[in-house]
């Protein structure tokens, strides 16, 4: 029928009909060959990684040991933070780091519970990025506060004199918040591990084999098993959806609940809530393409995933811009002399190539390039891309922190921030530190749910409607 | 105990398991008798099983409880064990204590849920049991006990539903 109409009307053409197996749920293979594909990635350590091991072990050591250690040793008068910018790299990297750890809870927890099925590759690497980045974020309020010893008054005990911490203070909230959204996002990615540890368990030898066997728990896979490990991860997914929200809109109250011009403002807790998702979601996109590459996880991590994930990204590019906006054009409008000198401080003054940086990675390259299929698809373009978004939201971080505090409203305390090599050498560090734990952790947990994937293959099928062999999903749960 | 016998079955397809389990039925194995183990998780209604009675939810509730009780005591009960009076503010306010209320709310509820899934589930446990490593693999298997004298007819019902392997398993360290 159809190649009558067509002969009878040549302008018509039919498209060809698509190939299903670019779709991971569609493309299912013998499950020994998926466990194979997954068991020989994280078993393979050659040369070039124990390189890069030793390589971030070094920046670790000298970053988190050498100059954090010199810092504790001579006090904080080595690092750039003096009056009025009290606040400096180390807050700007505690937002960025909480930031990045919204990626694992929103593309595990969010899409679970709506369902998205392309989720299924990717949840367990993203989640993977929340636990170390919240570990990398939990240690700058240590590094920031100096006498780091004294971090002990924060926990909540009397102590000689039956004082109390005071619950009051944003600072304690943020303390609370984030040992919440730590334990809950380490448990949420410790929950479905469970049937892939064991999985590694049957079907490796050695000190391997002991370490999964611990970590498995004596799981089999009874009904019983899965009915209490399901339930759980739904409970799981709609509890800390939640505690994401907070976490960063309580970090953002930080800033909001002061009197500080261009702090104090009632937007900035879904304005950096959203950026966090952005960055956040970004940092996943970068760390997959990684961990394809290095780990040979074509089979699993497909052109389609990314395409997916690139869209989300253009996406919040819009929301972010939408929250900059207003939070920029209320300022603007308000025409207050000191949020005005804020203004022309990021148009015209030092941080001007800055500020214009962050619109042109945040706003114009996102929206110039993932509405392309093709740039959604391609490895290079969605690497550069969000490796950009990130450049982007750690300048707006560093601007929001440290720029806003060079002026206040007594221009006599106005100052300038330029961060010590202490400093950097410390921001070096962590960021090591999170490469050199995701890169060991890739080697040792399974990056990638088999169980879940498998789940989605079994609840995938073509279905015929008409001509068309169109995917369809069983809802199995 | 002496005169029954488990027994494990190994299937590929899911209709196959769901056919034999209705068969054992038939055959006077209880549901209580039978256990269905897999790589991939099957909800109860795809085998035809009975739907369990869970704890969690109640576990996670009481957690979440005791949670927000813990919450008030420290945003209401430490100011009043040691109250600082500070240019007229209240002392127990209500926004602040709604915050960190919720947090430790959370907070309670993550970490009951999780111990209730090790609960329920009666986790650690490293034990000898019932296992074979080929589940892993994308096979489903029935463990179940039955009589000793109704084994052979057992077996050669669930071979003819479709059982790759109809065996007798032993016990093997987790």
């Amino acid at each position: 029928m159809s190649s009558e109409s067509a002969a009878q009307n040549p302008s018509l053409v039919w498209p060809e009909e698509e190939d299903h197996s670019e779709h991971l749920l569609l493309d299912p293979r013998p499950v020994e060959e998926m466990h194979g594909i997954l068991l020989d990635a994280m078993q393979r350590t050659g040369r070039g990684f124990w390189i890069l091991v030793s390589f971030l072990g070094s920046l670790v050591l000298i970053g988190l040991v050498g100059a954090w250690g010199f810092q504790i040793r001579w006090g904080m008068g080595v690092a750039g933070i003096r009056r009025p910018v009290f606040w400096g790299l180390y807050i700007t990297n505690f937002v960025f780091w909480i930031g990045i750890s919204h990626s694992g809870t929103f593309i595990s927890a969010i899409l679970r519970i709506f369902k998205a099925e392309f989720r299924r590759p990717i949840t367990r690497a993203s989640e993977l990025m929340t636990t170390f980045s919240l570990l990398v974020a939990g240690m700058y309020p240590l590094i920031h506060l100096g006498r780091t010893w004294r971090f002990y008054w924060m926990v909540p005990y009397p102590n000689q004199r039956q004082l109390w911490p005071n619950f009051h203070s944003p600072l304690m909230w943020d303390m609370l918040a984030i040992f919440t959204y730590l334990i809950g996002s380490t448990l949420y990615l410790f929950l479905p591990l469970i049937p892939d540890l064991a999985m590694a368990r049957d079907h490796t030898k050695g000190w391997r084999q002991k370490l999964y066997r611990i970590f498995s728990l004596g799981w089999r896979g009874t009904e019983a098993e899965w009915h209490h490990l399901k339930l759980a991860i739904t409970i799981f997914a709609f509890a800390i959806v939640p505690v994401m929200f907070s976490v960063h809109t309580i970090v953002s109250w930080d800033f909001g609940m002061t009197m500080k011009v261009g702090w104090s403002s009632s937007i900035f807790g879904p304005y950096f809530v959203t950026g966090a998702i952005f960055s956040g979601v970004s940092a996943v996109i970068t760390v997959l393409l990684l961990v394809r590459k290095s780990m040979k996880l074509d089979y699993f991590l497909r052109a389609e995933h990314f395409d997916s994930l690139g869209k989300l990204i253009l996406v919040f590019s819009f929301a972010w811009t939408y929250f900059f906006f207003a939070d920029y054009l209320t300022e603007w409008y308000g025409g207050e002399a000191v949020g005005q000198q804020l203004l022309t401080l990021q148009a015209r003054g030092p941080v001007a190539p800055l500020w214009y940086l962050m619109l042109v990675c945040n706003i114009a390259i996102p929206w110039l390039t993932l509405w392309n299929r093709r740039v959604r698809r391609s490895t290079v373009g969605l690497f550069v891309v969000t490796l950009g978004v990130n450049v982007g939201m750690y300048i707006e971080r560093y601007i929001i922190v440290t720029g806003f505090l060079t002026r206040n409203r007594l221009p006599f305390d106005w100052g300038v921030y330029n961060p010590t090599i202490v400093e950097v050498l410390i921001s070096i560090g962590s960021l090591s530190a999170f490469i050199l734990f995701y890169a060991l952790a890739s080697r040792i947990i399974p990056l990638v749910p088999v169980w879940e994937v498998r789940e989605g293959q079994i609840s995938h099928t073509l279905r015929r409607i008409g001509r068309a062999m169109v995917p369809s999903v069983a809802d199995l749960d | 105990m002496s005169d029954t016998k488990v027994i494990m079955a190994l299937f590929k397809d899911p209709d196959a398991v769901a056919n034999s389990l209705d068969k054992l039925r038939a055959e006077g194995i209880s549901d209580h008798d039978m256990v269905v183990i897999s790589g991939v998780p099957y909800p109860a209604q795809v085998l035809g099983r009975p739907m369990v009675w869970e704890k969690l939810p109640w576990i996670s509730l009481t957690g979440a409880a005791i949670g927000f009780m813990t919450g008030i005591f420290l945003n209401a009960g430490t100011p009043l064990l040691y109250p600082i009076h500070v240019g007229g503010q209240a002392l127990i306010p209500i926004p602040p204590t709604a915050v960190l209320t919720y947090e430790l709310t959370m907070m309670g509820l993550i970490i009951s849920t999780f111990l209730g899934v090790l609960w329920e589930s009666a986790f650690p446990s490293f034990g000898p049991k019932y296992y074979d490593p080929a589940l892993t693999h994308g096979r489903i298997g029935i463990l179940f006990q039955c009589p000793t004298q109704n084994e052979d007819e057992l077996q050669e019902m669930l071979k003819a539903q479709g059982a790759e392997r109809v065996y007798h398993p032993e016990r093997r360290p987790l």
